[in-house]
């Protein structure tokens, strides 16, 4: 065991160091996310920014840990569309 | 095992493969679009909603999306060792992405044991019904992404798996946070 883990983190920090600044960025983000929402939640444009954020961190997980980054532009496309369609409809709405 | 690469540059070839990518389009639609109605129906009774939505515990949906992004995190560990033909340590990531799952599940199970014993159960207001019917929905997939990943474990143990197959399981896992990162933020903190 004891020799284990230092192998397993080293060889995730050797290999991976952009998902490990991707992993790092979501979870800030999540937290900045859940302590903004219940810090400002009377503010009028708060809910924007909470989507915002969770857009980004949707972008993360996709392009990053999902490699879209790597695919063809039509699906990179077509995700954007879809997340500014989506962001769009529910700013309106909400 | 098939480790050969994959030319993610065509169009047919997106990584995990053209179908899941069709099924992980029409999934978010179909959230997304349910999102949306949830939003609209808001507006309906502001108050209401403004109401039922304070009895969800925001810490809970934060540590869940922890979770499941760690979660994600060492999918695509697993991934990258599989590409590098490093099986055994493959094996290994994919028993940590499980086990973030299991976690997920375990903190969800919690929260719906609570919201039952208070008595928001579906059918409760219209807030609920969303609640439930959306988390639920998640939860299955959650569930059906922890089956793929086992049957995955048993073709990493067996050297049979291929290439295809672990970037498409990859993919409908990375679906699951996808999903869980456009509820966490509209039913949690939003209204």
């Amino acid at each position: 065991m004891v020799i284990i883990i230092p192998n397993f983190i080293f060889s995730i920090l050797v290999m991976q160091k952009k998902d490990i600044y991707t992993l790092v960025g979501l979870i800030i983000l999540t937290i900045i996310t859940a302590l903004f929402a219940t810090t400002f939640n009377s503010m009028k444009y708060v809910s924007i920014i909470i989507l915002t954020l969770s857009i980004v961190k949707f972008v993360l997980v996709a392009f990053q840990f999902m490699e879209l980054k790597k695919a063809h532009s039509f699906w990179k496309a077509i995700m954007i569309i879809y997340l500014a369609i989506f962001l769009i409809v529910i700013g309106v709405v909400v | 095992m098939e480790t050969e690469k994959i030319d993610n540059k065509n169009i047919y070839y997106p990584p995990g493969g053209i179908l899941m990518w069709i099924l992980i389009l029409l999934e978010l639609i179909t959230f997304g679009i349910a999102l949306i109605v949830l939003a609209m129906s808001s507006k309906e009774n502001p108050v209401a909603f403004l109401e039922s939505s304070s009895h969800l515990n925001a810490t809970y949906g934060a540590v869940n999306t922890v979770f499941l992004l760690t979660s994600g995190f060492f999918m695509a560990t697993t991934v990258h060792q599989f590409k590098k033909k490093d099986f055994k340590k493959a094996s290994f990531y994919l028993n940590i992405t499980m086990f973030g799952g299991v976690l997920f599940l375990i903190l969800k199970s919690l929260e719906y044991y609570e919201k039952i014993e208070h008595g928001f159960v579906l059918g409760y207001d219209t807030f609920f019904n969303f609640y439930w019917l959306l988390t639920g929905f998640h939860v299955i997939h959650v569930l059906v992404g922890l089956i793929i990943l086992l049957f995955m474990k048993r073709s990493l143990t067996k050297k049979t798996a291929m290439l295809e197959d672990v970037e498409a399981s990859a993919a409908f896992w990375h679906m699951c946070d996808l999903i869980w990162l456009l509820l966490f933020p509209i039913l949690y903190l939003v209204f």
